[in-house]
């Protein structure tokens, strides 16, 4: 049967051993907050950054200990951009859509980016590699365009440049390799 | 308060204003190299840079200090030191990488030599080298919220406290919360939100309210593409905006208040929360503030990634673990807020204000700007000008002397062609509308609004429909999708928009879009739906033109919209001796003629651009042609 | 709500009370003014159809009747040009996302959409907008209902009898923007969801995103607390 947005059954199933790590995790979380709806959002955002990702079981298990139905916390995770119900690839990509990065050609980086793993943006490479996103405006416009790699901000995101990040992760460079690859790159 | 308390307060505060200030002034006793650390400066690589400094200096084996600053503004010049020495002016250089920060080291606080060449401005007035106000830009500048940032480590509170830090709550504290108010309230302090409503009037409604729980939020959900004064303010000078918030919760007798930030924003979050922590230890937060009897503690709350969220309403139920969703009002937030108690809900900015206006007075704050908009506005400057940055200049300012003077215009020569002011809900304003004055009510009369102070200035490559279609596709994909205009409206006009940019638009669509736009305007619930179609309609007002090219002739005069150009070598500029397009297209589009030329296979062409941006500068033979249909013209004249 | 107010509606004088919501007055007075996702009892109404607009005498801009309390001496008209233009371009927008042939509808002898389109002489087919593309889901699940999402108007009666008066809570709102659906857990079918079939959202529905099977209507189905006037 198809859906309207979100094809049913595309939430993953668990690997071995992940339900017992998620219950453990979510109740470590529980216990720092009191049980109250407020605390949802900074709960959320805790057991995402333990898991990687919010799943099913996780969402239950935090509606009940909130005694709030587990449709609201799901549409909270489906509501918020922060919230992933996917597990992330190893690597995660952001390409910023702000307007600055938007004039100067976010749009050719995300699209350059698509192009090299042969994923669009929302989605993980095959071997959950890399993870592409868009995202809005990090605040970083002078620097534009800018693509968040793994949490480092990187500017100036030319074509060529996106293969530089693509291929620095190829093989495990040597630290600081990056950064020098990065100034060659403005120099030029 | 009675007098022998006010002055046990002010007595505290004395001495840890006499405390910070020797602390600091131990440390300039020395060299010291501030390296700006706010997320702009990491982006442009100012970490290997810091290091840089370390570890010539450690081994050198010399005094010197690095500490770490926030953003002073000149973003356009990442990453960017000064380097203060006894004996020189303090010096700000940019465009730093590793080499040049060793040269410095050995150079300057070595041999004594500063490197002139490489200096950017000088911070104090000397014999030697020109300061901020030599620069057309330092004339119009005029720093009140930015006055510390990028010149004090926001890590450290004794910076800002030897700076008279936390003087205004120390002084307020020893006065009746209604003259606090009071103060407020006749400065004519406008919120910097967006809309511009008097602070004081927001607090008086708090207080109006009646007795009991209160609370105060600081909005740092700065959502607007292209705005980032927030940040940058947050992660240079957090404690201001912390003394301000304290200020308004003693004013409006509040104990609680939290900072709601976006979770985009990590670094920010990261110094606020030590900034907070700082206080507390020094007394400054918490229970009995500097030995009064005003408690009041301050929270982060991390937002989690949704522009509606900066509507009040929306980012209260989103406190509250829910959707956000703005609601009906009223009731308004000063009545019953966040926990349904009266909360006082402002701006990074409008917080930040209040220190200096305590500081300063209220008559120093009214004498700049304009009568019915006084003090400053923030701008992040970024688009296509020469010098993108944070900048602060008085309200009344003209939008003609921000670009062209403080921003020096449009970078690499090109021509101006509109000022995308305020965000997704702002709008765009041509080349005749620049000798508006800023302010909220100039702003708006000409279809703009002042937002929070985003600035993008767009050139003679970029397409206004193209424009106002990424605005559209932003607040619709933002659109909380509660009420039926802004959750269907802003997607039927993103559907006709999009039709048009791809070179299917119709006549007659202008005329629908126009008035689903007014539609939209006139009818959403909330401000979000209510100024989603101001791109759009400031485009159709200012470039109708650009519009009918798109829609009558396939034609996008920017030669922007990918589905109405084709990339073209033109053979007389083309060189057999050069194949860097060749080897920059990603989708082996470009091949050798017979003759040695290059030439590019329309069907393989993805319009990457890499091609034109390779192309050498000596050749620029690489050129972009709209209508499409012009190709066979070209190619006609070659045959 | 205590203090009796006078107020007129279309010129009828009517007696209200104070702080009580205008377009309920108006309903009680057998005025109509078209809704959808009103809830009586809600206390804050959600304001969401926008099509309840009315002009206030001395105001300007129309304002919906869900929010707009009752004072004494209040005089409003539930048409102007102005109102019009609104509630025409909200319910056209609403029906560019709604699947129609009325025909087939199971509720097409009860729909307010319908009702709606007669009481303000409005077309039940789109004239300047284009279809808003929607793969139809239909959850046939449940024993005794159907949920058909292409004909859901978002109103959210469902979700707020489900929760607040059944205590369920199999139903919510989940995504949004254009996305916005109402939905359970993870997106699972019904019949593996909470619900345990009340069939109160059924009655509640206003269109035919919510209707009963064939045969299978509830003998003893509750009245709906949500929509008495």
């Amino acid at each position: 049967m198809p859906s309207i947005h979100v094809k049913r059954g595309v939430f993953l199933p668990l690997l071995e051993g992940e339900e017992e790590l998620i219950r453990k995790s979510v109740s470590g979380v529980l216990q720092e907050y009191e049980a109250a709806q407020e605390n949802l959002i900074p709960i959320l955002l805790q057991v995402q950054e333990m898991l990687g990702y919010l799943p099913g079981p996780a969402m239950e298990q935090i509606a009940a200990a909130l005694k709030i139905p587990a449709v609201d916390v799901y549409g909270l995770a489906t509501f918020y951009n922060q919230f992933r119900l996917h597990p992330p690839g190893k690597h995660q990509l952001k390409v910023c859509m702000g307007t600055a990065c938007y004039m100067v050609g976010g749009r050719i980086a995300l699209e350059c980016f698509e192009r090299r793993l042969g994923i669009k943006e929302g989605e993980t490479t095959p071997g959950r590699e890399f993870s592409l996103e868009r995202v809005a405006c990090v605040g970083c416009c002078t620097m534009a365009p800018v693509v968040v790699v793994d949490e480092q901000v990187e500017g100036k995101v030319t074509p060529t440049r996106v293969d530089g990040i693509l291929l620095s992760f190829e093989k495990p460079a040597a630290p600081g390799a990056e950064a020098a690859g990065q100034k060659g790159e403005d120099a030029s | 308060m009675n007098g022998n308390a006010a002055a046990a307060v002010r007595e505290r505060y004395r001495k840890l204003e006499a405390d910070a200030a020797a602390r600091i002034k131990a440390i300039y006793n020395g060299p010291v190299i501030r390296v700006g650390t706010a997320t702009c400066g990491i982006a442009a690589g100012a970490l290997p840079v810091k290091e840089a400094f370390a570890r010539v200096v450690e081994e050198k084996g010399l005094p010197a200090k690095i500490i770490d600053v926030g953003c002073m503004g000149h973003c356009y010049a990442e990453p960017l030191v000064i380097i203060s020495k006894p004996g020189f002016p303090s010096l700000c250089y940019g465009y730093l990488d590793e080499d040049l920060a060793a040269r410095l080291v050995d150079d300057f606080l070595i041999n004594d030599d500063p490197c002139y060449e490489f200096a950017l401005v000088a911070l104090e007035p000397n014999d030697v080298f020109p300061t901020f106000s030599d620069f057309p830009r330092g004339v119009y500048e005029q720093k009140i919220v930015l006055e510390h940032c990028g010149f004090i480590d926001p890590g450290d509170i004794d910076h800002y406290i030897a700076r008279g830090g936390y003087g205004a709550l120390a002084a307020a504290l020893g006065k009746a919360p209604a003259g606090v108010l009071d103060t407020v309230k006749e400065s004519h302090l406008r919120g910097r939100g967006g809309a511009g409503f008097p602070a004081g009037l927001k607090w008086e409604a708090a207080v109006k309210a009646g007795p009991g729980e209160k609370y105060v939020i600081c909005n740092a959900d700065e959502g607007d593409p292209g705005a980032f004064m927030d940040r940058g303010i947050l992660e240079s000078c957090p404690h201001q905006v912390i003394e301000g918030m304290l200020l308004c919760a003693y004013a409006v007798g509040a104990e609680r208040g939290y900072f709601y930030i976006r979770a985009e924003y990590p670094l920010a979050v990261e110094r606020v929360r030590r900034a907070l922590e700082q206080a507390r230890e020094k007394g400054l937060l918490g229970g009995a503030i500097l030995g009064s009897g005003f408690n009041c503690e301050l929270e982060i709350f991390q937002g989690s990634g949704a522009f509606v969220c900066g509507e009040a309403t929306a980012l209260v139920r989103s406190m509250e673990g829910k959707m956000g969703i703005p609601a009906t009002r009223p009731p308004r937030l000063a009545q019953s807020g966040y926990r349904g108690r009266p909360t006082v809900l402002n701006n990074v900015k409008t917080f930040a204000y209040v220190p200096p206006i305590f500081n300063r007075g209220v008559e120093w704050f009214k004498s700049i700007g304009t009568d019915d908009n006084p003090g400053t506005a923030v701008f992040s400057l970024v688009g296509k000008v020469a010098h993108t940055g944070l900048v602060e200049v008085p309200m009344g300012t003209t939008l003609r002397q921000l670009i062209f003077e403080v921003g020096e215009g449009p970078a690499n020569g090109k021509a101006f062609k509109a000022a995308q002011i305020g965000g997704p809900s702002g709008g765009c304003l041509p080349e005749a509308a620049l000798d508006i004055p800023i302010d909220f009510d100039s702003l708006q009369e000409a279809g703009a609004i002042m937002g929070s102070g985003g600035l993008v200035v767009l050139d003679e490559d970029d397409c206004m429909v193209a424009i106002a279609r990424y605005f559209l596709e932003f607040t619709q994909q933002e659109s909380c999708g509660k009420c039926t205009f802004c959750r269907l409206g802003t997607k039927h006009m993103l559907d006709i928009l999009t039709r048009i940019t791809e070179g299917c638009g119709e006549p007659g669509d202008l005329e629908i879009l126009e008035e689903l736009a007014e539609d939209v305007r006139d009818g959403s619930l909330c401000n979000l739906g209510a100024t989603a179609p101001n791109p759009v309609l400031t485009t159709l007002r200012y470039f109708r033109d650009e519009y009918e090219a798109h829609i009558f002739e396939k034609r996008c005069p920017a030669l922007m919209c990918k589905e109405l150009i084709v990339y073209y070598i033109e053979p007389q500029k083309c060189s057999k001796l050069c194949n860097v397009c060749v080897g920059s297209c990603p989708t082996e589009a470009i091949y050798t003629r017979d003759d040695g030329l290059k030439a590019i296979d329309q069907e393989k062409c993805v319009k990457c651009d890499n091609c034109l941006k390779t192309c050498p500068p000596d050749y620029n033979a690489v050129i972009k042609l709209s209508p499409p249909g012009l190709l066979t013209e070209k190619e006609g004249k070659k045959a | 709500m205590s203090k009796p107010a006078t107020i007129f509606i279309d010129g009828r004088k009517i007696d209200a009370f104070e702080g009580e919501k205008l377009l309920w007055v108006a309903l009680r007075n057998g005025i109509y003014i078209p809704n959808l996702c009103a809830i009586r009892g809600k206390e804050h109404p959600s304001g969401s159809c926008r099509l309840c607009y009315v002009q206030v005498e001395g105001c300007s801009e129309p304002v919906t009747s869900c929010t707009l309390s009752v004072t004494d001496s209040l005089s409003v008209q539930t048409r102007s040009p102005q109102v019009d233009r609104l509630v025409k371009s909200a319910f056209e927008l609403l029906l560019s996302h709604h699947r129609l042939g009325c025909r087939d509808c199971a509720k097409r002898k009860s729909c307010e959409l319908l009702k709606i389109a007669k009481e303000r002489g409005l077309k039940m087919k789109l004239t300047r907008l284009a279809l808003l593309d929607q793969e139809a889901e239909v959850d046939d699940s449940a024993e005794t209902f159907v949920f058909d999402r292409s004909r859901c108007v978002l109103c959210g009666r469902c979700v707020w009898i489900c929760r607040e008066v059944i205590k369920v809570g199999a139903l919510g709102f989940s995504r949004r923007g254009i996305k916005r659906v109402v939905t359970t857990f993870q997106d699972v079918s019904l019949a593996q969801s909470g619900c345990i079939e009340c069939g109160l959202c059924v009655e509640a529905c206003p269109s035919g995103a919510l209707y009963f099977k064939e045969g299978k209507k509830p003998a003893a189905a509750g009245q709906c607390s949500c929509r008495g006037g």
